[in-house]
């Protein structure tokens, strides 16, 4: 059985209400949420957060996911909808923000000038507009193609590279 | 300057999640998983049953549970797949996808699912019916019938006691699941059904049936624990005012009766601690039934009136209760309860969200600004860890608890508990074994949209507590200011009732409500067995109705070769029935008996020589069961329950009664 395949019997199993499977699952996508997570918000905690959020919608949500895409663009629609709710619901709360604020990656120790640029770099791409950053989330630090990109953001491909376009040249001028 | 800016993004470091994260977020994932697969599995039960009811049975080993399962409209969507299921069910072979990953997988090993641990959580109640030897075994332990039915009547089988008729067996899907079966592709269909739901797509509530009707010859005894909620009302005028028929499952008719204050006569002395108020009247809706209506209140216990008490509010700040109609009324609701409270009576605040926290440590009810500004301080965000938060909420409540204190928990919540231990028959069993402290647990909900009834249910009826339900801040002040002694001074626990119908005067009855609250026979004289708790001021109503015998349309027909008539002994022909009590003064675990005899005396011969609070109360509970579509109310319309409650309506000093009556208007326009 290769790996894809294995991976579409795990789905259907779990889908069909198995819990092993959902669980083999969980602990196999887990770190992948988590990860995207933790690039999108830069807090670890809050990373864990929504990740944990993520899986425990997977328990319900998981019935629609229909095998057009594959399944890791299928989770990372899904994470970026939570991470989505999340960053609203953190606007919301100002006190609460500036707490988190304190937190991001920024104030983890440095190890290197290199860290220093690219926390500086990952704290403006934050602040791009919301298409544009998922964008560039998705296509750098995600690495995935500009096709894959606009599969899961529900965009044109073309749009995709339209939105990282705007997104360079308006980081270039903020730094 | 080519250099791409974002090409340094591709390497950035991330620190690694901690472990424990990832096992607590798959343990939440995965009990919630389990819930989704036991809607599933009780959507599927209620049409499984209804079309194959005896080769599901034959194929399981029954374990009967209290119904919980949700209806759903479109029955022929369930029918493509019922064949299907039972094909796979019995077909398949275990689908061994996963064998060679058991060894290292602590979180699977753990799971709870067996069908095993199942029969050890049930705590032996009304959840489980035993084979029928045993049965009779545990009949005949029961205390003897008072004399009414022939003596062989106490040993037989009650081949369908009031509970039989409310549980209803697992469906075979759940066995199905376990085999760990791929889905055939027409299964998938079963996804879809779950997404159709009414209105308040999320909101959940426990799926009963109502009590049916029962031969006196058969079954002259109905047992059932007392119920003071009044969450079921709350919720059902919150539905109505917003324009939506409450569903049928929302309404339970004790629970709509009890809402109202009734000024049934109380005891003076504790050595009597309740004193029935009793009426037997023609039925409103049936020229051939009589009503039989029993009234309660409590005796009062001036040391219990006196006792301070020792509050551990417990707060849900998880992300859902980020709503005007939940946190915020909260705050208020809480706010007023703080204003009826002094300098003796002790605060403390835990939060859960996520983490639990204590965000007040144990106060004087009387540092009322420090008790406020902690209220203020608490935002909503990040999921419910509920079992985590209840967990120090009766540390707290433990630590700081007195002797002769009245030391009770409230929790405010949605019911939405999605981490931790979120399956509510667990939940049950942490809180009934926390009980044992001697902390009470009053349950508060709040909000619609994801409102979980059954957890809040399940939660204040293992708590020894009561549930009600806040949709407004007038609600709020009915319960924390107006019935404040009822919601948190226990004045009787484990309140049980049970009538014996004398056959030769009564041939049926059919107790109104109270469905998911039977109890069977033998649990009346058994002191483990818990039941509802009441509160000072509480007032409990039952009502049955009741087919005389000589009746010329009784609902079931006669027994060929019962025996009715009198046993010997005494003349008990003026007896219609028997009334037994039993409850257990607060923290006492021997339980006192209250017994008195239904009899021509109490009989009315027309529904105006009733008192107005039995009356009112009889049109609540006739608006009940026509929101429930009773089958025994066909002839009886909205406007003659309106006619009733208007006759009945009395001095309605808070409004309640006026109130009820424009909800009959609403629900009456809504039937059109």
């Amino acid at each position: 059985m290769n790996k894809g395949n294995e991976e579409k019997t795990i789905i259907l199993a779990a889908q069909a209400g198995d819990r092993q499977a959902f669980a083999t699952l969980l602990k196999t996508y887990y770190s992948l949420i988590y990860r995207m997570a933790y690039k999108w918000c830069g807090n670890q905690s809050e990373a864990e957060d929504i990740a944990q959020d993520v899986v425990v919608k997977l328990a319900t949500s998981l019935s629609s996911y229909d095998n057009r895409a594959a399944f890791s663009s299928w989770l990372y629609k899904i994470t970026l909808n939570r991470v989505r709710d999340f960053m609203r619901a953190r606007s919301r709360h100002a006190v609460k923000h500036d707490a988190y604020g304190a937190e991001t990656v920024t104030s983890q120790a440095p190890e290197q000038e290199q860290a220093l640029l690219n926390a500086d770099v990952w704290d403006e791409v934050r602040n791009l507009p919301d298409k544009q950053r998922d964008c560039v989330l998705l296509v750098y630090g995600e690495e995935l193609s500009h096709l894959e990109a606009a599969q899961i953001l529900d965009m044109k491909e073309s749009t995709v590279s339209w939105n990282l376009h705007e997104a360079r040249k308006c980081l270039k001028e903020r730094l | 300057m080519h250099k791409d800016p974002f090409k340094s993004l591709e390497n950035t470091s991330i620190p690694p999640h901690s472990i424990k994260a990832k096992e607590h977020a798959i343990q939440a994932a995965l009990s919630a998983f389990d819930q989704v697969q036991e809607e599933k599995t009780k959507k599927f039960q209620g049409i499984a049953n209804e079309q194959r009811p005896i080769s599901i049975i034959n194929r399981i080993k029954w374990i009967w549970n209290m119904p919980t399962y949700r209806t759903i409209g479109p029955i022929a969507a369930g029918l493509v797949i019922i064949p299907a299921a039972l094909f796979f069910t019995t077909n398949l072979t275990t689908f061994s996808l996963f064998s060679g990953q058991n060894a290292d997988d602590g979180i699977i090993g753990s799971a709870p699912q067996g069908l095993d641990s199942q029969i050890a959580q049930a705590d032996g109640k009304q959840h489980i019916i035993k084979p029928a030897q045993e049965m009779a075994a545990v009949v005949a332990e029961t205390e003897p019938s008072r004399g009414y039915a022939p003596k062989t009547e106490t040993a037989s089988v009650p081949q369908s006691a009031p509970v039989a008729a409310l549980v209803r067996p697992r469906s075979s899907v759940k066995m199905a699941k376990r085999m760990s079966i791929a889905p055939p592709p027409g299964m998938t269909v079963m996804h879809d059904m779950s997404q159709i739901a009414p209105a308040l797509a999320d909101d959940q509530f426990s799926e009963f049936k109502d009590n049916g009707v029962h031969r006196t010859s058969s079954e002259p005894v109905s047992t059932f624990s007392t119920d003071v909620d009044t969450a079921s009302y709350s919720f059902v005028r919150r539905m109505l005012l917003n324009g939506n028929k409450p569903e049928k499952n929302m309404v339970r008719v004790e629970e709509m009766i009890n809402y109202f204050p009734y000024a049934y006569s109380a005891p003076l002395s504790s050595d009597r601690a309740f004193e029935p108020t009793i009426s037997v009247f023609p039925t409103p809706w049936n020229a051939n039934t009589q009503l039989l209506h029993i009234g309660l209140k409590g005796y009062i216990p001036p040391a219990i009136e006196k006792a301070p008490s020792n509050l551990v509010f417990l707060i849900d700040t998880s992300g859902s209760m980020n709503a005007p109609d939940k946190l915020p009324l909260l705050k208020k609701a809480f706010s007023l309860l703080l204003d009826q409270l002094g300098a003796e009576d002790t605060i403390s605040i835990v939060t859960y969200a996520g983490s639990a926290g204590l965000a007040l440590e144990p106060t004087s009810a009387d540092q009322k600004r420090k008790i406020l500004a902690a209220l203020e301080n608490l935002n909503a965000g990040g999921s419910t860890a509920g079992q985590a938060g209840i967990q120090q909420a009766y540390d707290v409540a433990i630590s700081i608890k007195k002797e002769g204190q009245n030391s009770r928990i409230i929790l405010a919540t949605d019911g939405d508990f999605n981490v931790g231990i979120s399956d509510p028959a667990q939940l049950k069993e942490f809180i009934a074994d926390k009980r044992k402290s001697g902390v009470s647990l009053s349950v508060l909900g709040f909000g619609a949209g994801n409102y979980d009834d059954r957890v809040m249910q399940s939660l204040a009826q293992a708590g020894n507590g009561n549930a009600s339900y806040i949709d407004s801040y007038r609600e709020a002040q009915k319960v924390l200011v107006n019935e404040i002694g009822a919601t948190l001074k226990t004045i009787a626990s484990d309140v049980k009732i049970q009538i014996e119908f004398n056959p030769a005067r009564i041939s049926e009855y059919r107790l109104i409500g109270y469905e998911t609250r039977a109890l069977r026979r033998e649990d009346f004289n058994n002191d483990k067995v818990d039941a509802g708790d009441l509160g000072a001021g509480h007032t409990v109503t039952a009502i049955y109705e009741l087919t005389p015998v000589g009746s010329t349309s009784p609902y079931t027909d006669p027994l060929r070769y019962g025996k009715t008539g009198p046993a010997t002994g005494a003349d008990l022909s003026g007896e219609i029935g028997h009334f037994k009590l039993r409850y257990k003064r607060p923290g006492e675990t021997e339980s006192q008996l209250i017994s008195q005899s239904i009899t021509d005396e109490q009989v009315f011969d027309s529904m105006s020589a009733v008192s107005t609070d039995v009356r009112f109360a009889t049109a609540v509970a006739a608006f009940g069961q026509k929101l429930r579509n009773s089958i025994y109310l066909k002839n009886y319309g909205y406007s003659d329950i309106r006619k009733e409650a208007l006759a009945s309506k009395g001095k309605d000093q808070n409004g309640y009664r006026a109130e009820f009556i424009g909800l009959i208007d609403l629900a009456n326009s809504l039937s059109k």
